[in-house]
């Protein structure tokens, strides 16, 4: 730490990237992965880099630790204290990396040497770079631990990775990359893997970070929730360029460049003031590709809806107002309102109130395998876990339930037990008032045809070697009686009705990408009139832009054919968003459910409250709440005593908690229900 | 008219899954030395006996001819010399391709057959009928090949069922023997191989999709599992052949091959060892001939196995 005294903002620049250009040679042709980036990062600053997948965000990220695969060329400057990193030699760059530059990966599972213990993981990394005594170099590494907040540092260096949740992991690797107090720290989408608990325990210990070792930190992420948490100054990415570049309250409220407002109107906001949800806008087409050459124009042109002559005939340059940069023709003509008119969430309400599923006391338990590895002999050697325990919800006609809750809640579950993909072991599950058999196989083709399913993942639901009409034709023909030239004409109109072009109907799922593909599965769905679709994690894996193409399209087809959903997400913006019901759950138990609006607002359960305030809104101005749950969801066996949610719960009252089940509480005698010990009129939220 | 371009273009379809890891597999460096060699073997298999300049059988007087000379002035060269009974070796080893390229053929591809049924099937039925049908071909494995073979070939005479068959396809009881033998000995392996393919492909959500259709087992089997194991069929596919090869040269060299005086690139092996020394040729021929279409299948193997790790993904 050099020039602690220098006034931060006013300082050189520890890092910048000018004009930087990537372009990776491969048998199958050029791949310009980043054409033209532009950034800096000063000291004690966060920078936000933002934009889609397949932006280019990472590539530069990679290219400042010069660590890119293959054949590549590297154009422009990356200037680190002054000095050109493009060009410098071997040896040089390996004194940089590690030394003074840091790098904090997506997943902290391949971050770390499973097979080794975490103390010697970090004096390894003390002893490479540091020249430190044997003693020393202990009490760094315990120093180190208690800087990022691990539980007991002086005795968590014995234990494997294995040992630790996924948020102490990804601590570790940040205490890792810290080890030698770095100027500059790189973090490729450090949270993405985590649980919206876990992630938001990690973005305090940054943002708390950037206070204490004054080095510069450049995060990538694809979240603009999580980017306004942490960063300083934001510089977003589009089709490999660096567009836009401002102040972190800036780019939220006055984005200047029309992609930037594009992003900021996909995310899911909470209503409005007149109780009224906003529809998501979205931005039609798909990101200019890496492999194509660019011509003489803009690149978000197609896409753009304020988009001119000249932006075809011309490249815009980053032109700077203020240190606003943008790289827009026309940034004075970017208002709230040019991706479409504020309109409600949806122009209908239903009032048939005809119960299309119904679940009564559903339970799952999976049975271990452990110990019983031969079919004849031994015993189980745990107990079973309790995947789902006793869930009761109705979802009636045209209505959506959302079921929201971190990985390890039982919320896909309890969607697969009701499609009959795992078995149940008791309870009773209900479609349109007809019992439903537990196994998808023993149940009639009409109730198949009424109840259908989207998967999280598109790549894994269409089948890679097929055509994508197999998985729509099939469902047609089984279930609607067409037969082949009916069931092809009715797939076109399927896609069309997605809004792909009916002539991709040949084509194999690679050549299209993630949203298409999930439009596919959707058309598959939506084939022959389901009455019910469950949707599991159905737009996790898609870039904002296409989240919001396909949770229109969702409510679309429910106001068009009045089907009802069960909708499961761990992202609490997009459940609230399409829900009318929402039961959130924790650890296979639910711990409140009821309409949306009464879930979401209080008096609520201590998890409820937990997720709301760590839910990342994409503000930079929301106060972050300050309620933070510990450790990780925990696996519920049978003999478990006490409240489920007792091990981390933030109000836990009395010896109640760990010995008793909470009682289901109903608020005002509705049909809004909290399992809880503590008293309704004691649950209103403190805050 | 559009149905009959969307059926043409679905029979493309199908015939280029099938050949396209073959075709991958010539644009890496192993599969383009391997594929010209293997399909060398296969067309001399084909067309060999009809470009023979000699008959493989008849005795001569020329004995011991020397490669690339002629034992009469003015006569066709004998390119790879003659026998001690004055054969023309080259002639021989053309027509003697055949019987070890169907041989091995057939009953390699009888064996993937078998084996890629039963290993899918009992990886996707999973269970106790997947533990009770591994175990089986965990016992069939713990056999070695040649000496199932040579069993079977000894009992060959009291298989009366058998004459029926072999008369039939106007072939040798032993044959048949021998490519049953093939059969059984490699369809255990293949099935581990295929079951561990399945047993991955089926935890992927298109097969939950398809079991959400009520598509039946055996539709889910080959429709939509299948064509996503071709490229470790075709891997696994391809070693079996080379080791089909083996052992039928090797029966050959033990004598149990084709009748002689039919030629058989073994039992050529086998019956000129002795003259190592004085003809040296005369046993080498054969033996680079098994050799080459060996190395051939295995570069073949290690080619298609490389064209389908090729990076396909770059980072973001």
């Amino acid at each position: 730490m050099t020039n602690n005294s220098i006034n931060q903002t006013d300082s050189a620049p520890l890092l910048e990237v000018k004009n930087l250009g990537v372009s990776f040679f491969t048998p199958r042709g050029t791949v310009r992965a980043v054409r033209d980036a532009s950034l800096t990062v000063r000291r004690g600053e966060v920078v936000g880099l933002v934009g889609e997948s397949g932006c280019g965000k990472s590539t530069v990220a990679f290219s400042i630790m010069g660590y890119l695969p293959g054949i590549v060329q590297v154009d422009g400057e990356i200037l680190y204290d002054g000095k050109d990193l493009v060009g410098m030699d071997e040896s040089e760059l390996e004194a940089l990396r590690g030394n003074r530059i840091a790098m904090v990966y997506q997943d902290p599972q391949t971050s770390l040497n499973p097979t080794m213990k975490i103390g010697p993981q970090m004096r390894e990394v003390l002893k490479t770079h540091l020249d430190l005594g044997k003693q020393e170099i202990r009490s760094r590494a315990i120093e180190l631990f208690e800087s990022v907040g691990l539980a007991s540092p002086d005795t968590i260096g014995e234990r494997y990775p294995h040992e630790l949740s996924g948020g102490m992991q990804q601590r570790v690797v940040i205490a890792l990359a810290l080890a030698c107090e770095p100027d500059l720290l790189i973090m490729d989408e450090p949270t993405t893997g985590l649980d919206v608990t876990t992630e938001a325990t990690i973005l305090d210990l940054i943002v708390d970070l950037k206070d204490r070792v004054n080095a510069g930190i450049l995060f990538v992420s694809h979240n603009l929730g999580v980017i306004a948490r942490v960063a300083d100054r934001v510089t977003v990415m589009y089709a490999s360029q660096t567009v836009e570049d401002a102040d972190v309250r800036n780019i939220f409220n006055s984005p200047q460049h029309p992609y930037t407002a594009g992003l900021l109107s996909c995310v899911p906001k909470p209503a409005n003031e007149l109780g009224i949800t906003p529809r998501l806008k979205s931005i039609p087409g798909s990101v200019f590709e890496a492999r194509l050459e660019a011509g003489n124009e803009c690149l978000f042109a197609p896409r753009c809806p304020i988009a001119h002559d000249q932006c075809t005939q011309n490249a815009p340059e980053i032109s700077d107002a203020d240190g606003h940069q943008v790289r827009c023709f026309f940034p004075d003509e970017v208002t709230s309102d040019i991706w479409g008119e504020l309109k409600p969430r949806r122009d209908f309400e239903s009032e048939d109130d005809a119960v299309v599923i119904e679940a009564n006391d559903l339970n799952v338990r999976y049975r271990s395998r452990q110990g019983k590895k031969y079919i004849l002999f031994g015993d189980e050697a745990q107990p079973p876990v309790r995947a789902v325990v006793d869930a009761s919800f109705k979802v009636t006609k045209s209505r959506t339930l959302g079921i929201v809750g971190e990985s390890g809640s039982g919320k896909s579950t309890t969607a697969r037990a009701l499609i009959g993909l795992t078995q149940k072991s008791s309870g009773s599950m209900l479609l349109n008032g007809d019992e439903l058999e537990t196994d998808s196989a023993n149940r009639s083709d009409d109730q198949r045809a009424d109840l259908r399913m989207v998967f999280q993942n598109p790549t894994a639901s269409l089948n890679p070697k097929l055509p994508i009409k197999h998985a729509i034709t099939r469902s047609l023909k089984l279930f609607g009686n067409f037969d082949n030239q009916g069931a092809y004409d009715e797939a076109r109109a399927l896609l069309e009705a997605v809004g792909l072009n009916p002539d991709y109907i040949e084509r194999i799922p690679s050549e299209l990408s993630g949203g298409e593909q999930q439009r596919v599965a959707l058309a598959s769905a939506f084939a022959a009139n389901p009455k019910a679709i469950l949707a599991d994690e159905a737009v996790s894996a898609l870039d904002v832009s296409v989240q919001a193409q396909v949770l229109n399209l969702l409510l679309r087809n429910q106001q068009e054919n009045e089907t009802s959903f069960v909708f499961i997400s761990h992202d609490l913006g997009v459940v609230r968003y399409v829900s009318d019901d929402i039961m959130v759950m924790y650890a296979g138990h639910v711990a409140e459910q009821g309409p949306a609006d009464a879930v979401l607002s209080s008096p609520s359960h201590p998890y409820t409250e937990a997720l709301l305030s760590a839910a990342p809104e994409p503000d930079p101005d929301a106060t972050p709440s300050i309620i933070r749950l510990d450790g990780a969801v925990p696996t519920m066996r049978e003999r478990f005593t006490g409240c489920f949610f007792a091990d981390r719960c933030h109000r836990k009252i009395d010896q109640r908690c760990d010995e008793i089940e909470p009682p289901a509480q109903s608020v005002n005698s509705s049909n809004h229900i909290i399992r809880c010990h503590i008293p309704i009129d004691q649950l209103v939220s403190q805050s | 008219m559009i149905q009959n371009t969307s059926a043409a273009r679905s029979s493309f379809a199908q015939i280029s899954k099938v050949i396209n890891p073959l075709t991958s597999a010539f644009k890496t460096p192993a599969g383009r030395i391997g594929l010209p060699l293997v399909l060398l073997h296969v067309l001399l298999a084909a067309f060999g006996s009809f470009l023979a300049p000699y008959s493989p059988t008849d005795f001569s007087d020329a004995t011991y001819v020397k490669p690339f000379t002629s034992a009469v002035d003015g006569a066709i060269p004998h390119i790879l010399g003659t026998d001690q009974f004055g054969r023309d070796v080259f002639s021989r080893l053309l027509s003697g391709a055949r019987s070890i390229i169907l041989i091995s053929g057939i009953g390699s591809i009888l064996g993937v057959a078998l084996g890629t049924a039963i290993g899918m099937t009992s990886g996707y039925l999973g269970g106790k009928a997947d533990e009770i049908i591994m175990r089986i071909a965990d016992g069939l494995m713990s056999f070695p090949s040649l000496l199932l073979a040579l069993l079977v070939l000894s009992v060959s005479d009291s298989l009366v069922w058998l004459d029926g068959i072999s008369s039939t396809f106007a072939t040798r009881k032993e044959s048949i023997l021998v490519i049953g033998t093939m059969a059984i000995v490699h369809a255990p392996r293949v099935a581990r191989v295929l079951r561990s393919a399945t047993l991955t492909i089926k935890t992927q959500e298109y097969v939950d999709s398809a079991r959400l259709r009520g598509e039946s087992a055996y539709y889910i089997i080959f429709k939509e599992i299948l064509p996503n194991a071709l490229p470790v069929l075709a891997v696994e596919g391809s070693v079996r052949f080379s080791y089909a090869i083996l052992l039928a040269s090797s029966l050959g060299f033990l004598g149990l091959g084709v009748e002689p005086p039919s030629p058989d690139w073994g039992a050529m092996i086998s019956d000129s060892r002795s003259i190592l020394t004085r003809a040296p040729w005369v046993p080498l021929a054969p033996a680079a001939a098994v050799a080459s279409l060996v190395v051939g299948v295995n570069l073949l193997t290690e080619g298609i196995r490389d064209a389908q790790k090729l990076p396909t993904e770059l980072p973001e």
